[in-house]
């Protein structure tokens, strides 16, 4: 099994900022923003001395907990300073960009690693739709159709128009062509039916995020069998699970700081106004939004959201037993973490980097 | 507009066609004769449009008389010649693309453009062994309700024109015509659905790599039959192409909103 760094480059004062999204740039300090990303950066390298074998970014916008809305230029700073790890992008969120674009990304970052890049393709969480203005109730259509464009572009050798439904273009000619041939590894970041078929019948990964592992598996189920459908089998790199992790020296330790953690009570994970967030859910589910009946307020208060658990918590061989149970009943052959939580500052994460690196590497290479 | 329909005479054939409109002649080959589209809609508003039914299909006589795709393109060329003297723009669909082909390497100097739909020319894809007409109706299309929305060929038809089809190009490669795309120095445009079961996704590219000004056009989420579809993106590129030949790649559509 092999274990990937999540490289969030979060802003280190993020914990004093207010319970809102998006988070107003004029909280930003210019030092201290640098010097997180210079922080982030050197998280990476770490990783990879640890004996990390993937670094992965993810698109996320305007808020400091992942502050990487444009994820291939953090990508290509830190593939110069790491020469050896698999650089991941898991991932783009296809409906909100330039599908032609994010293929010439993906294929000019494969040349400058000299093959080492790994895609990823994603819907993204409701907040992410309202960033460049995409109408929620499209954004399935504009994933799947961006994912079959940025497929034909990087993989076509000939110049050609695309007459899509979302995304029309005449002439589409990526240059360069990726190194790996015929298509860098591909993963799909999902938990609907109809895109984990996708990824089964291109013969793509799955990537599956922060749920429990009985929920992960029915996912995983499915995918296996419509990849067996499909004629294919996958392998362990196929199967990416992205689940937030707190390590510590023994499993006491570890439960010391999640009481504190729980104790200061963090905010929710994607903090939106309620009303604005029940109408991107009503706006993606195609059903009807009474914007009045909502302005009247709620016990619950004006902003909502869910606060993120912890999937991995324990010493290290606590953790190396959790992650084995994705490993055996999902078939995770990679395990892709954030480290960088509330209540953990970068020598915090240092610190757990490698106890992980020297203590849990080398009993997840067994699985 | 409506069409009118007419009938002309070429190598014995009396061969049916249809035509409405005014302006630089566009001459149709469909597969099965005029089935009054979007397309053909669209293109009479600005051309003289004239949509041709191939020897052999739809409600014409069985053909016996042709004996490769290229004798049905030289008469077609005739027939053609005939009804116009001016240079025309071709535009053939399916087995009506391959016959456009033979028609632009034999009678360059009568076409102008040639736009190529869902072409099965090169790179054929197998239709399953025993399939029927409505088994085949229904692989035209990349969404089943819309195979639904579309009348299939009769039983009849489908055999004369499977017959037809079947003995002009054996169901494989027309490497003849392959060797002489070189030739065909017209504006050449190439569209396929991205889900044509019909023609293998390999073939687009070779259009593209032999004919010499050639662009090529994939529809998304489009089967074999692209105007059951996408009937509207068809049209949009067809149309843009029939004007702009290859400067159709070149935005022309205003992005100021709010002027």
């Amino acid at each position: 099994m092999k274990a990937s760094y999540f490289g969030q480059m979060g802003y280190s004062d993020r914990s004093t900022f207010p319970s809102t999204w998006p988070t107003p740039p004029g909280y930003i300090d210019s030092k201290t923003s640098v010097q997180s990303y210079q922080d982030g950066i050197e998280e990476c390298e770490f990783a990879e001395e640890m004996g990390f074998d993937w670094i992965s970014f993810s698109e996320h916008h305007y808020s400091g907990r992942i502050p990487t809305g444009t994820p291939s230029v953090m990508a290509a700073a830190v593939a110069e300073r790491c020469k050896k790890v698999t650089i991941a992008l898991l991932g783009h969120l296809l409906p909100l960009n330039n599908p032609v674009r994010i293929a010439e990304e993906v294929a000019l970052l494969d040349n400058i690693t000299n093959g080492r890049v790994v895609a990823g393709f994603l819907r993204g969480t409701p907040n992410e739709d309202q960033v460049y203005s995409v109408n929620p109730a499209e954004g399935r259509g504009r994933l799947l159709e961006g994912m079959d464009l940025i497929l034909k572009a990087l993989t076509e050798p000939q110049p050609f128009s695309w007459e899509g439904r979302y995304y029309q273009f005449r002439t589409v000619a990526v240059w360069p062509r990726p190194v790996q041939q015929p298509l860098p590894p591909v993963i799909v970041g999902t938990r609907s039916d109809d895109t984990i078929r996708y990824a089964a019948e291109h013969r793509l990964g799955l990537g599956v995020s922060f749920l429990p592992v009985e929920q992960t598996a029915v996912i995983t189920d499915k995918y296996h069998a419509w990849c067996e459908e499909a004629g294919w089998t996958p392998g362990p790199d196929n199967i990416v699970y992205r689940g937030s992790i707190y390590v510590a020296e023994t499993d006491e330790l570890a439960r010391e700081w999640f009481e504190g953690l729980q104790k200061a009570k963090p905010g929710p994970n994607i903090p939106l106004r309620r009303t604005v967030s029940e109408a991107i859910q009503s706006a993606r589910a195609g059903t009807d939004f009474d914007l009045r009946g909502l302005v009247a307020g709620s016990p619950e208060g004006d902003v909502v959201g869910n606060s993120l658990g912890i999937n991995f918590l324990g010493g290290p061989d606590t953790v190396a037993k959790q992650i084995k149970e994705f490993h055996d009943r999902c078939g995770v052959g990679v395990i892709d973490l954030p480290f960088q939580q509330n209540m953990v500052d970068h020598r915090g994460v240092i610190k757990e980097l490698e106890v992980f690196g020297k203590n849990v590497i080398p009993q997840i290479r067994e699985f | 507009m409506p069409f009118q329909e007419k009938q002309v005479e070429a190598d014995g054939f009396s061969i049916r066609y249809w035509e409405a409109g005014q302006g630089r002649p566009v001459v149709m080959l469909d597969r099965t004769g005029y089935r009054g589209t979007l397309l053909h809609d669209a293109l009479a508003d600005q051309y003289r449009v004239i949509s041709m039914e191939l020897p052999g299909t739809g409600d014409s006589p069985a053909n016996v008389v042709s004996k490769t795709v290229g004798d049905l393109a030289g008469t077609i060329a005739k027939a053609a010649d005939a009804i116009t003297t001016e240079r025309y723009t071709l535009i053939g669909t399916s087995f009506g693309a391959h016959v456009a082909l033979w028609q632009a390497i034999q009678a360059p100097d009568q076409v102008e453009a040639l736009i190529l739909v869902s072409s099965t020319a090169i790179h054929p894809q197998e239709v399953p062994a025993g399939a029927s007409c409505d088994d085949v109706h229904k692989l035209m299309f990349a969404h089943a309700e819309n195979a639904g929305k579309h009348v299939p060929l009769s039983d009849e038809i489908f055999a004369k024109e499977s017959e037809l089809m079947s003995r002009l190009t054996l169901g494989v490669n027309d490497s003849d015509v392959e060797a002489r795309f070189g030739d065909i120095h017209c504006p050449t445009l190439a569209v396929f659905g991205q889900e044509d079961s019909f023609v293998s996704s390999e073939a687009p590219r070779v259009y593209r790599e032999k004919i010499p000004n050639c662009n090529i056009a994939l529809v998304y989420d489009a089967g074999h039959c692209i105007i059951g579809d996408r009937p509207e993106a068809l049209r949009n590129t067809v149309l843009d192409y029939a004007e702009h030949w290859e400067t159709f790649i070149v935005g022309h559509q205003t992005g100021v909103i709010n002027p």
